[in-house]
């Protein structure tokens, strides 16, 4: 018997148990059906040991290179027309220059909060780039690019190429001295590749150096597409890291079947939510106290004018290496020419790098012959082979990556260029040769070890009454045995009080 | 004969670039000696202000923008005193170069090279040179006073009277923005674009520039020590002051409006401060919200 009158008290009935909020989402429920995807989501199961972070920092500070972006754009003019500049900073007053760089100089000091925006974009590209390098190398040594994951390794190796590309691209859009070097060299380096350089070069910059179309188009390829490719991918990578679910370190009630970690809500949640705004952070402090790429001192780029001791952007360096100790070989014949000192360290290397790592897990499973499904992670020390090769390669890069600033090598520590140049030349071919071995019989060694690579105990020796001594091992430290958190009760809407399995203090358990 | 001529002219023209090959050859076997400073006469100067003593010697001239001053020829005495003390070791005691008992050769001939020039070596500490056998003379403080550097420049010049004289350069109404724009063409490809300085090839460089005075800086770029080109004809005393007014403001005292220049270094400290206090902070930062096991 229900009659027109209604109470405050029964409108808060007919809402059940969740309030306003629970009969919105049930509204919402009954229309798209979240309950069921949503619920599985919260109940998602994230293993907490801290390398799982590392590529967070990846996807966060790519999130604080969205926001900054944006805000960069509004002020940003992608233009090469030639204009006078009469702003704020007196050292350039009258000069003539294109709108792009007119219009970073102009952000930097005239908008309010613009030279911190840019400074924190910049610093957040590369931290984003860094991270996704640490979270590979994670990813290479523990073997989680195994099946069934090859595909999110070719996705997250896509991903890194295309990070480092809307890096150059965005470190060269304010047009000034330096970063106009370096689209130079890219156009050098285009031109290099033998029989279709030129017309390569001419279709990208729509015709010679430098032109007029180069910024706009670097400018719509650096805010809209490979962005959108990023956003795209990144969307994917996550989709399968759910779908397939964590790996996880072997231990303790882990095995092949199960994950075992903090579900995402509420501990995840709260956890990685804390995590965004400490990137976000430590971005902004950057941002605010250490200058990076002070373009105003560099001035407008003019093809006439260089400066010496000119670098890229780090991710770019190693690149810049190559090209720097490669030896002047050319070829010249039949009417054609082939610069091998531009082509080789600059197009046929970087390309053999990435083509090795996407053939990784092929190549891995070719020779171990191993195609059954993999969960747990292997240590490294674990796998001698795999990390002496990943050692090399890293020991290479980082040779390359030193070798981008001989002359700024030379001139720091008083040496001559040459023999800097020498010594580099020598140490890029030397060091994967000598890193493997090291790399090997150190794994080897710590595999072999009891209880290698965890922290030794320490015995504690007492003295009893009747002068005997007695040692005896002290516990284990907290973190080894992961005891130290208190257990988390899992919130029973989440799931029914009865089906909470027995797990470790703070984690849960669910099969896969 | 009009086909005879051609053939002659066309044999000649052929000729040319051998006889402009064996001149470069030439030119080529020249042997610079370690401090030796590019030398040609910088000529009669030119200058809207010139000044002559009773005998008709030029002892300044310039303009608005530069003023250059011959030492003053009462120290004649003094700077032959000071030059037998600290210099004929190796210049000689005639300042040609040969000294008493060495290599001839082996030493710049200081004749002809203009009070500037000795000048500058002098107060910028790199004479009297400390070793001899280093393949550039570092900057260091110097060795002897203002007043001396000028005595021996003094003696000197009385030797053979040549430009350029001691520039004094008037920073008043110099364009810091024309300076920047000079800069970064004639001086950026070696001191870089922050003025830092940087290698150059087989133990050479060129020096920091962030602590020069004006006027060693005007000295330098007229008379080009060591591996600088010597810019006379090309720049103006105008935009010589330009550049000097940029290089003493701006490359000096950066503004640094981003927070902690990081060393002018460039994306070289951006990286490692990017990577060790960026992405390394921030996964100590996991390792410490994280488990570890």
């Amino acid at each position: 018997m229900s009659d027109a009158v209604t109470t405050r008290r029964s409108r808060r009935q007919s809402r059940g148990p969740y309030g306003r909020l629970g009969s919105a989402l049930n509204e919402l429920d009954d229309r798209v059906g979240v309950a069921k995807g949503g619920r599985s989501f919260l109940d998602k199961i994230f293993p907490d040991h801290w390398s799982f972070m590392l590529g967070e920092i990846a996807l966060y500070s790519f999130v604080v290179v969205l926001v900054t972006g944006v805000f960069l754009t509004l002020y940003y003019v992608p233009s090469q027309a030639i204009v006078t500049y009469h702003g704020s900073y007196l050292p350039l007053d009258g000069t003539s220059m294109t709108e792009a760089y007119a219009s970073t100089v102009n952000l930097s000091f005239a908008v309010r909060a613009g030279l911190l925006m840019r400074q924190m974009h910049h610093w957040s590209a590369d931290i984003f780039i860094g991270a996704i390098v640490v979270h590979m190398a994670r990813v290479f040594f523990t073997g989680a690019f195994r099946k069934p994951r090859e595909l999110n390794w070719t996705i997250g190796v896509t991903l890194l190429t295309l990070a480092i590309v809307n890096g150059f691209l965005g470190y060269s859009l304010p047009d000034d001295l330096v970063s106009g070097t370096g689209i130079r060299i890219a156009y050098s380096i285009i031109l290099s590749v033998p029989l279709v350089g030129t017309y390569l070069a001419f279709f990208i910059f729509g015709g010679n150096f430098p032109g007029t179309a180069v910024i706009p188009r670097f400018f719509i390829l650096h805010v809209l597409i490979v962005p959108a490719l990023i956003v795209g991918l990144v969307g994917a990578h996550l989709f399968l890291l759910v779908r397939q679910k964590h790996t996880q370190f072997p231990g303790e009630g882990r095995t092949e079947r199960n994950v075992v970690g903090s579900p995402m809500f509420p501990v995840f949640m709260a956890k990685t939510t804390g995590f965004m705004l400490i990137v976000a952070g430590v971005t902004a402090l950057l941002g605010a106290f250490a200058q990076i790429n002070p373009i105003w001192q560099f001035g407008p780029y003019e093809a006439a004018r260089i400066s010496y001791a000119v670098q890229p952007d780090w991710y770019m360096a190693f690149l810049d290496g190559a090209l720097r100790i490669f030896p002047s070989w050319s070829f010249h014949s039949f009417g054609y020419t082939i610069p091998f000192e531009v082509t080789i360290p600059a197009v046929v290397f970087p390309g053999l790098l990435f083509g090795l790592a996407y053939a990784w897990p092929a190549i891995e499973r070719r020779v171990t012959h191993d195609n059954a499904l993999h969960n747990l992670l292997d240590r490294p020390s674990s796998r001698p082979k795999r990390t002496a090769a990943g050692v090399a390669v890293l020991a290479m890069l980082s040779m390359l990556f030193i070798a981008s600033s001989t002359d700024v090598i030379a001139n720091f520590f008083h040496v001559s260029l040459n023999t800097v140049l020498w010594t580099m030349r020598i140490l890029v071919l030397v060091s994967p040769f000598v890193a493997y071995p090291i790399g090997y019989f150190i794994a080897k060694e710590i595999h072999a070890t009891r209880g290698g690579g965890r922290r030794k105990t320490v015995n504690v020796v007492q003295r009893t009454a009747s002068g005997e001594y007695v040692a005896t091992p002290a516990p284990a430290y907290g973190d080894d045995v992961a005891s130290e958190l208190a257990p988390t009760p899992v919130p029973t809407f989440i799931t029914p009080p009865e089906a909470v399995p027995p797990t470790d203090p703070g984690t849960r358990t669910v099969d896969r | 004969m009009k086909r005879v001529g051609a053939y002659v002219a066309a044999g000649l023209a052929a000729l040319a670039p051998v006889v402009a090959f064996a001149g470069t050859a030439h030119a080529q076997t020249f042997s610079f000696t370690p401090y030796q400073t590019s030398r040609f006469d910088a000529g009669t100067p030119n200058s809207s202000v010139v000044v002559r003593n009773h005998h008709g010697v030029i002892i300044s001239y310039g303009d608005s923008a530069i003023m250059y001053h011959a030492p003053s020829s009462t120290l004649d005495a003094l700077g032959q005193a000071l030059f037998l003390q600290n210099c004929a070791s190796c210049h000689g005691d005639q300042a040609n170069g040969i000294p008493a008992n060495g290599t001839p050769g082996a030493y710049p001939n200081l004749i002809g090279l203009g009070p500037a020039t000795i000048d500058f070596w002098i107060e910028s500490g790199r004479m009297p040179a400390v070793d001899t056998a280093a393949v550039e003379a570092p900057r260091r403080p110097p060795r002897l006073t203002h007043d001396q550097a000028l005595a021996i420049a003094a003696w000197v010049n009385s030797l053979d009277p040549s430009y350029p004289y001691i520039p004094s350069v008037n920073l008043k109404g110099a364009n810091v923005a024309d300076g920047a724009a000079l800069f970064a063409l004639n001086c950026a490809a070696c001191h870089t674009i922050e003025g830092d300085g940087d290698a150059l090839a087989r133990g050479t460089y060129a020096p920091s520039l962030r602590n020069i005075p004006a006027t060693q800086v005007a000295e330098a770029i007229r008379t080009g020590p060591a591996n600088m080109p010597r810019f006379t004809g090309n720049l103006s005393d105008y935009q010589v002051r330009d550049i000097v007014k940029y290089v003493t403001t701006e490359i000096q005292h950066p503004r640094n409006p981003g927070g902690f220049g990081l060393g002018g270094l460039g994306p070289v400290a951006e990286g490692f401060v990017g990577l060790l206090l960026g992405v390394g902070l921030l996964a100590l930062v996991g390792f410490w919200v994280g488990e570890r096991q």
